[in-house]
């Protein structure tokens, strides 16, 4: 009997206030693939994320491998295994390459792969080594549905994929690879829910929906995928890829650094810091950089925004990549710089609290900032109105330091 | 008259504070000219603490609603949510501005970043800010409402701080002056009568405002429905 891997039962989906989706249901068992078609505005890109977990339910529940995994009421787990993802934007960062991205994805399976061969057949593989942000449209189109389908490429279990409008902007060539390799996954058992207008992605449907009804599709006799995938175990893939993130666009340098020297500048520009009075001025002299460095925020939220990338790694593993330790870094190191300036000293105490600060603050704008991205624009909302609430805290750590 | 209650209850409001102002300034006795560095600022107080005391009252709308639309979706609840948030700000931006002038006369300085009480205060009037220009900036939506009342809900944690801050860390701001227990605080019976007269008006005042707000609100609700009902929508 064909396993369910995706099911949404009874949902309700507004998008702002309008009702897009209502007492909306469907299953995707292994081998389907469902194709749902509509006019433009009918609501198929709802369905996809509302299967990727991406849109708040108003009523009913979704359940990967029948195990639920949004609710109406609230409640959002982690899928039990993973899933592939393409969204109509790409949901990859500009300053990642074709390679690094793929094994991300690969690594969230807890799986490597060749992907040589994989690349050869979208005709991007000399391009392996290439940032995506210098890819045309077309190829970076091809690296997103490459990742949405890797999933099930390197698993033997049953994988549920979601795809929208995968073929958009793809050429001929590539629409036809992807439907060969969508009806060769549904033979090895992988279930697809898949939007579009495109025929030939109707063609080969096992089920077409149109958001109001279901019919049979045709049915697949394609050869069976051979599963490529060889198991690997990934451990803090989240960390890891913040940090690789961050350090192959040089932001925690360019924003947190030049945040801290800004600060460290504009003190030094106000007089010779070595007529300051020992204690609470001196103290918070030096702690100041630090702080500044931490308000500038988590590095890779800015990246995140682009092309989606947040909400592909919220679908995926409920959470976004984040640049977790490189505040201490930045802040030992600016604290430093500044004792040095300062006092012509290297307190370590000192550097260890503005290790922390900078941290610890850095966390809190990560926190503010991430509570915002539900929202339809969550860069024109003033998050950063709410900076102040970390002066105090500041301000009793300098008193505290500055009397010890 | 029954239509017009909001604008009634805002005028009578408006009228009473300016009469607390007039009140504070010419009428109420002057205070110890040894308890204060600047004896003459102290009748701001006539103002900073009403103000404050219906800043409360307004976040306390705001938390009210939060909760009504996070838990059941009340579009009530979402109209006392702008409703609170904007009420707060008004009197918020008032206990804070009146607080630096007296600050500044008082202590040599408008703010103190390590006081517990002023700075929590300040949070909550930025957070009732944020709500304001960040509702502005965002199409209205299920998200949207969901987002900023979840604020509202986690701003009024700090309200229990601002209150109790004097209590525990009495830095910049005394301690209670009015019911502070048995020996009934440090206020005089003509200075209790003016600082009646502030609170009063002040409350009525920021029940007016929440109710021609709350009004606001669902006029632009009734708006957008029938904005969307003429193109098309289900």
């Amino acid at each position: 009997m064909a396993e369910v891997l995706l099911s949404i039962k009874g949902v309700e989906v507004r998008r702002g206030m309008s009702v897009v989706l209502s007492s909306f249901g469907l299953e995707v068992n292994s081998g389907d693939i469902t194709v749902i078609h509509g006019a433009n505005g009918s609501g198929k890109s709802t369905v996809i994320e509302t299967a990727a977990r991406l849109l708040p339910l108003e009523k009913g529940q979704v359940s990967h491998h029948q195990q639920m995994t949004m609710h109406s009421d609230g409640r959002r787990k982690k899928p039990v295994k993973p899933f592939g993802l393409t969204l109509q934007s790409n949901g990859v960062i500009g300053s990642e390459t074709i390679e690094n991205h793929l094994r991300t994805v690969a690594a969230l399976s807890e799986k490597e792969v060749d992907l040589a061969p994989l690349l050869q057949s979208y005709d991007i593989k000399h391009r392996t080594q290439d940032i995506i942000a210098h890819l045309s449209g077309g190829q970076q189109r091809k690296v997103a549905v490459l990742a949405g389908l890797l999933p099930a490429m390197i698993s033997r279990e049953p994988t549920l994929v979601l795809l929208d409008e995968p073929d958009a902007g793809l050429d001929d060539a590539a629409i036809t690879t992807l439907t060969q390799h969508i009806v060769s996954l549904a033979s090895a058992g992988h279930g697809f829910l898949i939007a579009s207008h495109n025929p030939s992605l109707r063609k080969i449907g096992t089920r077409l929906h149109n958001l109001t009804g279901e019919e049979p599709g045709v049915e697949n006799k394609a050869k069976p995928w051979e599963t490529k995938g060889q198991p690997k175990q990934a451990r803090n893939v989240l960390v890891r890829t913040g940090h690789r993130y961050a350090s192959s666009t040089h932001a925690g340098l360019a924003r947190n650094g030049l945040a801290a020297m800004m600060i460290l500048g504009c003190m030094l520009a106000l007089g010779d810091p070595s007529i300051l009075p020992s204690g609470l001025w001196l103290t918070g002299g030096i702690l100041a950089p630090a702080f500044a460095s931490g308000l500038a925020g988590d590095p890779t939220s800015h990246l995140m925004q682009e092309a989606r990338a947040n909400d592909w790694w919220r679908s995926q593993v409920q959470r976004t990549p984040s640049a977790l330790g490189l505040g201490v870094l930045i802040g030992g190191i600016v604290t430093a710089g500044a004792c040095y300036v300062y006092i012509s000293e290297i307190d370590i105490m000192l550097v260890l609290i503005g290790a922390m600060i900078c941290e610890a603050t850095m966390s809190g704008v990560r926190f503010l900032h991430a509570s915002t991205q539900r929202l339809a624009r969550p860069n024109a909302v003033f998050i950063r109105l709410l900076l102040p609430a970390f002066i105090l805290p500041w301000a009793l750590i300098v008193s505290w330091a500055a009397g010890r | 008259m029954a239509g017009r209650s909001a604008e009634v209850l805002l005028g009578l409001g408006f009228a009473g504070i300016m009469t607390t102002l007039f009140l504070g300034f010419q009428w109420a006795p002057s205070v110890a000219i040894d308890a204060f560095e600047s004896p003459a600022a102290q009748r701001i107080f006539y103002w900073h603490v009403p103000a404050a005391w219906a800043a409360f009252i307004a976040f306390a709308v705001l938390f009210t609603g939060s909760t009504m639309w996070f838990f059941n979706r009340s579009p009530l609840g979402w109209r006392l949510h702008v409703a609170g948030a904007e009420a707060g700000l008004a009197c918020g931006l008032i206990a804070v501005w009146s607080g630096c002038v007296w600050g500044a006369a008082e202590w040599g300085t408008p703010w103190d970043w390590t006081d517990v009480r002023l700075n929590t205060f300040g949070l909550l009037t930025l957070l009732a800010l944020f709500l304001v220009l960040g509702r502005q900036s965002q199409p209205d939506g299920v998200e949207t409402r969901d987002t900023f009342s979840t604020f509202g809900l986690f701003g009024f944690v700090l309200v229990p701080f601002t209150y109790i801050a004097t209590r525990i860390w009495e830095i910049r701001h005394p301690g209670p002056v009015v019911g502070a227990g048995d020996d009934g605080g440090s206020l005089s019976g003509d200075m209790a009568i003016v600082l009646f007269i502030g609170a009063l008006s002040f409350t009525i005042f920021i029940i007016g405002h929440i109710l021609i707000s709350m009004r606001i609100t669902s006029l632009e609700q009734r708006l957008e429905q029938a904005q969307h009902h003429i193109d098309g929508g289900k």
